[in-house]
């Protein structure tokens, strides 16, 4: 529980960074979505139950917080924690490049998973949307990996510092 | 036995968490989706916990900015000194002008009986905090229901338009500004009267739908509210034309719009408490119906 509540207050931390000091950003559009990297990096050190919450949640306050009636976060955070849960045995977070190219993707992904639930949802309103996701997708994307770069070690750092894992101490021991 | 080690396993337990997490997700989003509203106490309460929070971040923010505008940057003062100087003298000849303007200008109100303007009431809100996603345009406010904000309330600036009332919790509010995609106002051209809907683009511009090919528009057109939704006092700036095209087929022309209001630097804003009736029909009309029927 105190996980929870500790990773779920980091979580607003970071909603309310990128809702005011991000909104310094010279251009407002590209802007790194720090929610995303958080969840990306929960879905690697953190199990799918803490974790699938969590990563409901995330996309649950940004939906409050967006002018998007929808609820779309929601639904794609979550996919995106369980697809990061997936695919995380098969890749190490280690090395700047890998992080880099797993956020970006991911940033895409969820990009063009929006589109779709917008043209099923709301269809009269895709028109306007799809043009403005395909002009700013690859720098949005590109910003929010290159955020990934600081913000990984920072989350570690926060992590090992905050939430001492039971099972590090036991492998320190062995 | 093997049915039954399957189903207490854990990999099992997995998969029923995952699909009724997205489950969940995917009812909330068919709720919002039709009834256009979310879990609203639950909402409300996780707004509440982290508008405040937004509200002191901002308030760093801007105590920052004032202090390097008003120590730090302060170069080249003498320079502009000179300039502010020679600015002052042609001002001082502008502001004759404009006082004679605006005697003229109060004249013309009281003779035009500006109804609307002495009828709604309005209430300041500060901006809080922007939209998280960078695809949705909107803006957290610090007046929510307490204040008597409802959903679907008119929000302006001194400058024209700046969006609707889209969620309410006890003290805050979000704003979805008129840029957004899923945002339509009743309009007209202030020049020609043509009647349009602005709608947002996702960009920091509109675009003006269902204008007639017939109309006349031209660039730099002005583009005010009709007052027709009810939400919108009559005659509000939108927004001014900046791009017409009246190629390809079809019944409606095509026009972009800047709004009136920078909504990138947006700080403070207004309310529009009241709701605003819709016009009575024109006088000249009943004129009209009134001499029909004594002929």
């Amino acid at each position: 529980m105190k996980r929870f509540v500790l990773l779920f207050l980091a979580g607003i931390l970071l909603l309310i960074l990128q809702t005011t000091w991000l909104s310094l950003f010279p251009i407002q559009r590209i802007r790194p979505d720090f929610l995303l990297i958080f969840t990306l990096y929960l879905a690697f050190l953190f199990p799918p139950f803490l974790g699938g919450i969590l990563a409901f949640f995330m996309g649950y306050l940004m939906d409050l917080f967006s002018g998007n009636t929808l609820g779309l976060y929601a639904l794609s955070r979550t996919i995106a924690f369980f697809a990061t849960q997936f695919l995380k045995e098969r890749f190490y977070l280690e090395g700047f490049s890998f992080q880099f190219l797993f956020v970006f993707a991911f940033s895409i992904l969820e990009g063009g998973l929006l589109l779709v639930l917008v043209n099923g949802l709301e269809p009269a309103s895709f028109e306007n949307l799809y043009l403005s996701l395909l002009a700013f997708l690859l720098p949005q994307s590109f910003c929010t990996g290159l955020a990934a770069l600081l913000l990984f070690p920072l989350f570690q750092k926060g992590t090992s510092l905050l939430l001492p894992q039971p099972e590090q101490g036991i492998k320190a021991k062995g | 036995m093997r049915i039954r080690d399957f189903f207490l396993s854990r990999r099992y337990n997995l998969f029923i968490f995952i699909t009724l997490l997205l489950l969940f997700a995917l009812v909330l989003m068919s709720l919002r989706a039709k009834q256009r509203k979310g879990v609203e106490l639950f909402d409300a309460f996780l707004m509440e916990i982290c508008s405040p929070l937004q509200k002191g971040s901002t308030f760093i923010i801007r105590t920052v900015q004032g202090t390097f505008q008003k120590y730090i940057f302060l170069v080249n003062l003498e320079k502009e000194n000179r300039r502010l100087r020679q600015r002052i003298a042609e001002l001082q000849e502008e502001n004759n002008r404009a006082k004679e303007m605006k005697l003229a200008m109060d004249r013309l109100k009281n003779l035009l009986q500006f109804r609307q303007e002495n009828s709604q009431t309005v209430i300041g809100a500060e901006v809080i905090g922007q939209d998280p996603s960078s695809w949705f345009k909107s803006v957290t406010i610090d007046k929510g229901e307490r204040d008597g904000v409802k959903k679907g309330m008119a929000v302006i600036s001194a400058a024209g338009v700046i969006g609707q009332i889209l969620k309410t919790a006890p003290h805050y509010a979000t704003v979805l500004l008129i840029t957004d995609y899923n945002s339509a106002i009743d309009s007209i051209v202030q020049r020609t009267r043509a009647k349009a809907i602005v709608e947002g683009n996702g960009e920091n511009q509109c675009q003006l739908k269902y204008l007639l090919r017939s109309e006349e528009v031209a660039v730099g057109d002005a583009v005010v509210t009709s007052g027709l939704a009810g939400n919108f006092p009559k005659g509000l700036m939108v927004g001014e034309v900046k791009k017409v095209d009246k190629k390809g087929h079809g019944v409606f022309q095509y026009a972009e719009l800047v709004p009136s209001v920078d909504l990138t630097k947006l700080e403070e804003v207004f309310v529009v408490m009241e709701p605003i009736p819709p016009p009575p029909p024109p006088k000249e009309e009943k004129v009209k119906k009134g001499k029909k029927t004594k002929k």
